[in-house]
This record gives C-alpha cells, sequence and structure tokens, in this order.
C-alpha cells in the first residue's frame, strides 16, 4: 500500500509538490496523469527514496520512506522511465545483479530470473548483452528488473514510451498481471487510452498539486456528460468568445488565434450555430474535432492544456 | 554481504566484456618489463664498463699495464681510455667510468729498481661488478710485478739503465729464472708495489636501468588504470543504473566498494605481472616480492579512490576525462611516474618526491630493495587507509547528489 500524505517537495524556490496526498491499495492500479512539469516525477521521485520530501510523509507498507528507508524499498519496485540497465551485460546478468541489490539469493533468484524472462519473451535471449537488444526488448528487460523480486508495490514511471505496439500489449497485460497477484501499482502514462483501459482509480496533477482524483467513472461524471469540440483555423479571440456566448451551454476551455475548445452537451446538434456564429465573428475554421467525454476532456477542462504539453 | 557480491561479480563481468580495457590494465606492465628489458638488457648481458688510465709515466712497463686489460674476455667488458689524473677524477666524479687508475711518474724506474711505488685505483661506488673485477686484475698484475722483481734481482736496474741488453744478459736472466723459480721461500717477502685503493664520494646504492625504469612505468600504468576506472561512474550515472539503485534496500556505499574490490582483484594481477616481471624477466632482484605486490595494489586503489573523487565532483562525464588527464599526466611526469626521479634535477626530484605518486614509489624502490620493511609497510599501509577513507566518504557524499 502507498500512503502519501501532504507530500511537499521544494527546489530552492521552485515548489515541484505541493501538498499531495493520495492513498494506493494493494492489487489496485493507481494512475498519475498530468503534463510535463506537474510534479509526477518528483512525487515518484519522493515515494522510490529518490528523494527527501521537504515536507509531508510517504509510507509503503506502512513503512516511512524516509525513517525506514531500507525496510520500505525491500517492498518496492521501480520501473524508471529511463532505462536502467547495464548494456555491456547481458539480461541475465542484470536480473542476477538487481535480484542482488533486492537481498534475492539462488536458488530462489536463480528460479525467478527464469520465471521473468520467461513472462516478458526473453528467455531465448537471456545470455546476449543487452546493447543488442531492440528498445522494446530493452522496456520489457527494464520492467523484469522491477518486478524480480516480486514486490508488493510497484512503481511504473511511463513504461511504454517509445515501445512498439506489440510489446506495449505484452507490458500491459504484465502490469494488470501483477496487480492481480495483489501488488499495489503507481502508474503514470502520458497515453490517456492506456490509463482509460488500464486504471482502477487515477489522479491528476499539475503545478505540483492533485486537482482531481477517483475511479474513471467519478471523473467522467464531472465532466457532466458533456462533449470537446476541437476547431482549429484562424480565430479572433476576443470576437470568437463573444460570439459563443450565444449558443446556449457552450463552455470555453481554450481561445487562441489558432485553437478554439469548447465543452458542450450535445455537440453534433449544435454543430451549424457554432459555425454560423464563427463565421459571423470573421474566423476560418479548417477543421474540426468532435470527443465524446473522456479522461482526456475532462484533463483539458481541468488543466486548460492537453496532456503532451 | 550479499549485494557486495553480486556487485564485485558484476564488476568483473563487466571488466571481461570489455577485452581491451583489460588487456590493457594486464599488458602495461607486461609490455613494459619486456621493452625495457629489450631496450636495456636484462641481468644475462656481460656488463660492459669504462676503465679510465691516467698514465703519467709513459714507459714502456706502464703502458704493459694496458695490455692485462686488453686480453680476452676482459676486452669484452673493459674498454680502456687513456686520460690525465685531473679529467680523470672530473669523470670519476660524475660517474662517467668503472674506474680511474693512475700510473705515478717513476713507476718504470722505481720498479726495475726495485723501489716501492704507488698506483692508485678509483673506483665508481654506483657500480658492484666491474670495478671489482678491475682491481682484482691489477691485484694479480701487481703480484706478477712483484714475483718478476723477486726472479729477476740485480738484473733488473740493469736493464733499466742501459741500452738494448746483449745475449749473454738475456740468458742470464733466464737462468736467474730458472734458479729463482725453484726458491719459494723468497716469495713470502711483501710486494714492493703497493696498490692504493680509493673509492670516490657516497652515491645511491647501485641500480640498473630496469630497476630505475620499471618501477616508475609501473606506477604510470597504474594511474592510468585508476583513471579509466574512474571514469566508469559516470557511465552509471548515465545508464540510470544508479538511480534504480537508490530505490533498492543496497546502498551506494556497497557499490562504491564492489567497485574497490574488483579493481584490487586486477590490480593484485597487474602488480603480479609487474613485480614478477621486475624479478624473473628483467632480473632486478627484488627483496620481497610481497610486499611490493601488495604496496602495488595499495598504491593502486588510493590512485583510483583520489582520481574517482576528482572525476565525480566534474560536471560530467567528458570533464571528468578532460581533468582527470590534466591531473594524471603532469603527476606522472612530476612524480617519478615518466621520468625516474634518478634522472631528473635534484631539485625537481625533491618536488616530486612530494607527489602522491612520488611519495609511492618511494617507498616501493625501498621494498623491492630490501631497504623498508614489514614495519614500514604498514606505516605506510595505514597512512593511505586514513586517505583512502577520507576519499571513500567524499565521492559517496558526490554520488548521493548526481542520483
Amino acid at each position: 500500500m502507498i500512503e502519501v500524505e501532504q507530500l511537499r517537495k521544494a527546489y530552492g524556490e521552485l515548489i515541484a509538490v505541493d501538498g499531495v496526498s493520495f492513498a494506493a491499495r494493494p492489487g489496485e492500479i493507481f494512475g498519475l496523469l498530468g503534463p510535463n512539469g506537474a510534479g509526477k516525477t518528483s512525487t515518484i521521485g519522493c515515494i522510490s527514496g529518490l528523494l527527501t520530501p521537504s515536507a509531508g510523509h510517504v509510507k509503503l507498507m506502512g513503512h516511512d520512506v524516509v525513517r525506514e528507508g531500507p525496510a520500505a524499498r525491500a517492498n518496492l519496485g521501480v520501473v524508471p522511465q529511463e532505462i536502467a540497465l547495464y548494456e555491456d551485460l547481458s539480461a541475465h546478468e542484470n536480473l542476477a545483479y538487481w535480484g542482488g541489490a533486492q537481498g534475492m539469493r539462488n536458488p530462489k533468484l536463480r528460479d525467478r530470473i527464469q520465471q521473468v524472462l520467461e513472462l516478458t519473451g526473453l528467455l531465448d535471449r537471456a545470455k546476449e548483452p543487452v546493447k543488442q537488444f531492440s528498445g522494446g526488448m530493452k522496456r520489457r528487460l527494464n520492467f523484469a528488473c522491477g518486478i524480480l523480486h516480486s514486490p508488493k508495490v510497484l512503481l511504473l514511471d511511463e513504461p511504454t514510451v517509445g515501445v512498439d505496439p506489440q510489446s506495449r500489449v505484452r507490458l500491459l497485460d504484465l502490469v494488470r498481471s501483477q496487480a492481480q497477484a495483489g501488488t499495489c501499482v503507481l502508474y503514470t502514462t502520458h497515453y490517456m487510452q492506456e490509463a482509460e483501459a488500464l486504471c482502477d482509480r487515477l489522479a491528476i496533477m499539475d503545478h505540483g498539486k492533485v486537482i482531481a482524483a477517483g475511479t474513471l467513472i467519478e471523473l467522467r461524471a464531472m465532466l457532466a456528460e458533456r462533449d470537446l469540440l476541437r476547431l482549429t483555423g484562424v480565430f479572433a479571440p476576443q470576437a470568437a468568445r463573444a460570439a459563443m456566448q450565444h449558443i446556449d451551454s457552450v463552455e470555453i476551455l481554450q481561445a487562441d488565434e489558432s485553437l478554439l475548445l469548447l465543452s458542450l452537451p450535445g455537440a453534433s446538434a449544435k454543430l451549424p450555430a457554432v459555425f454560423a456564429a464563427l463565421a459571423g465573428a470573421g474566423a476560418e475554421v479548417r477543421g474540426t474535432t468532435l470527443t465524446q467525454p473522456s479522461l482526456e476532456s475532462l484533463f483539458i477542462k481541468l488543466t486548460g492544456k492537453e496532456l503532451r504539453e | 554481504m550479499r549485494f557486495l557480491f553480486a556487485s564485485v561479480r558484476k564488476d568483473l563481468e563487466r571488466m571481461r566484456r570489455d577485452p581491451l580495457a583489460l588487456a590493457t590494465s594486464l599488458g602495461i606492465p607486461l609490455v613494459l618489463v619486456v621493452i625495457i628489458t629489450l631496450v636495456f638488457g636484462g641481468g644475462q648481458a656481460t656488463p660492459q664498463g669504462r676503465l679510465l688510465m691516467a698514465d703519467e709515466d709513459g714507459t714502456v712497463l706502464s703502458q704493459a699495464l694496458t695490455a692485462a686489460f686488453s686480453r680476452e674476455p676482459l676486452a669484452k667488458m673493459i674498454v680502456i681510455e687513456t686520460t690525465d689524473q685531473k679529467e680523470g677524477r672530473r669523470r670519476m666524479d660524475r660517474g662517467d667510468a668503472s674506474a680511474l687508475l693512475i700510473v705515478p711518474k717513476g713507476f718504470q724506474e722505481a720498479f726495475f729498481q726495485s723501489r716501492p711505488i704507488q698506483m692508485q685505483l678509483v673506483t665508481n661506488p654506483a657500480q658492484e661488478i666491474l670495478p671489482n673485477i678491475i682491481q682484482e686484475t691489477l691485484s694479480i698484475v701487481v703480484d706478477g710485478g712483484f714475483y718478476v722483481q723477486r726472479l729477476g734481482g740485480p738484473l733488473l736496474p740493469a736493464l733499466a739503465a742501459g741500452p738494448p741488453p746483449s745475449d749473454d744478459t738475456v740468458a742470464q736472466i733466464s737462468i736467474a729464472f730458472s734458479r729463482y723459480g725453484r726458491s719459494l721461500s723468497k716469495y713470502i717477502n711483501p710486494p714492493l708495489i703497493g696498490l692504493e685503493l680509493q673509492v670516490t664520494a657516497e652515491k645511491p646504492a647501485s641500480q640498473n636501468i630496469a630497476a630505475i625504469f620499471l618501477p616508475a612505468m609501473l606506477f604510470m600504468g597504474l594511474l592510468f588504470i585508476g583513471n579509466a576506472h574512474a571514469l566508469d561512474i559516470w557511465k552509471e550515472q548515465l545508464w540510470g543504473t544508479l538511480r534504480r539503485l537508490v530505490s533498492t534496500p543496497a546502498s551506494l556505499a556497497a557499490l562504491l566498494g564492489a567497485r574497490l574490490i574488483s579493481l584490487a582483484l586486477i590490480l593484485t594481477a597487474v602488480a603480479l605481472v609487474g613485480v614478477g616481471g621486475m624479478r624473473w624477466f628483467a632480473h632486478v632482484p627484488v627483496a620481497s616480492v610481497s610486499l611490493a605486490t601488495l604496496w602495488l595494489v595499495l598504491s593502486g586503489a588510493a590512485f583510483y579512490l583520489f582520481l574517482v573523487t576528482i572525476a565525480v565532483h566534474a560536471s560530467g562525464q567528458r570533464a571528468a576525462s578532460v581533468i582527470g588527464n590534466l591531473v594524471v599526466f603532469p603527476l606522472s611526469l612530476l612524480g617519478g611516474s615518466f621520468f625516474p626521479f634518478e634522472m631528473m634535477p635534484d631539485w625537481m626530484a625533491s618536488i616530486g618526491r612530494f607527489t602522491p605518486n612520488g611519495w609511492a614509489i618511494t617507498e616501493f624502490k625501498a621494498f623491492v630493495a630490501g631497504s623498508a620493511h614489514t614495519k614500514d609497510f604498514l606505516i605506510g599501509a595505514a597512512c593511505m587507509a586514513a586517505a583512502g577513507s577520507l576519499l571513500f566518504l567524499l565521492t559517496l557524499r558526490r554520488i548521493r547528489k548526481l542520483v
């Protein structure tokens, strides 16, 4: 179990994490979402022991990560965003080393290495130096090193970045199987669909704070079944805002010279009225995207920006 | 402990996977031993020395002395150069020859008159074998001269005084030799020609070229090995393995300790090759192989800690590489690891002995020569352990920040 209470991390004047609190339970996949600079990585760093919190507490399976570091980290598996492997060693040697770092001994270590190599589909390449692996294979081995010691808490920091579709499916299956085995998984990702498909509960971070948290159903409810209408083209922001005020129930999320983001119920029925109003305001619409209520639209509604920004 | 073992195994495996670096580490001392032995010759080669002759008498007899050194096998070992006494002494002061033989004026006349006369032999204390050979050869010649005087008796003054001897005179001398040959009792009298042995001012104990160069080269190798391994921490930083390690129960201190242990194992192999090569290939007498080997290992480990401390305090891998080289090369040059102290001006050697590698080389030479013993080793090792511990802590603190 992960318990984060009023976590704060400051780098001098810059406050990266500002009073973040959440809890993730065993067997649960907890998603942490946020754009770059939202404070996700600093939060993960404080949980994994990489960073010392400026204030607040983080507990892993009841052990405080600062006061009881080794005991807390004994329950922790980390799959970092950057591949953290010895390129000149083989997959088997990497696993043996990281197993040793977790205090594992033979014959359990030997058996477990075989298991995770099989799980990640690397058994037949186990003796090859990692530098000869493809990006996807390295990602899978990176994951294997994180789950080798069957941790009770697993931190996954964007584990599927740059992974081919086949490896991604395999990795996501592995994450699900870890959770089904009772592991508490904390998962960060840029991929909204991945988060929607994988996570039981989510927290959305921005500017170092959790701005929304809950299950996917709870978060979708925050949108009140409103669609997201994304218009691209040439706009006069002030004139566009004024034009939209004449259309019923429209909420303007973003308006600039090239993009207009609107939240409105029953958007498809209101499209002609929207286009007419914009034409009257001198706008030139070149592209339209209508999105049903989703995590992404919630994210944009909450933060005013897309997740990849 | 489990992690320490896993980490040592990992480091050794990584070194094995980099055969070029490993071969360089192990090959440096071996290549140096071979090159220096080939260039300067090992202990099996015939030594060659120079005998300076200051012949102030300039007679047939004084020149005959030269002939004694011109016969095989002496001629292969000793080159004779004629000089005057002043120049000869100047060159001896420079250590430019094995010995100087001064034959005084009136030598031949005194010999034929059976009057006492003294030659002077000045030997070079920096050499052992050749001056002894010259001295022994000269002693034999002096003894031979004494016997000739005994046998020739009153005939010798006659030979010296007049014109070339007649046939009768030669016959008389032959008969006299025959008579005196039967009378050995006269041989117990002391010789009338004395040999005074002088030794020039004190100089360092004798060393061959390999003994001077090899320690320097070995320590240069240790510095390079330490520098190469010091940079590896940056690889770990770039690979993200240091970050991953922090999220495990294992400690960074164990990681650094394991690096030190695995490096010490490599250094042991290097030291054994180096010291073994010195002793059995270059034929340099090594008083204590074990102390010399251990000293090399300790020195290499201390150099590594010194250089890794510098490397981790650099702003990046490239900066660490540049700074490491900027430290290693001047230290090698000044600290007697490139040019031996014996070849440096005295003032420079005095400064160089205060550098870490300069101090370590000086101690190593003492263990090789047998002038330092276990007690000196323990004191030196304690000093290195203290300095090493401080460097270890500084490195550890910095690595934590790098993560």
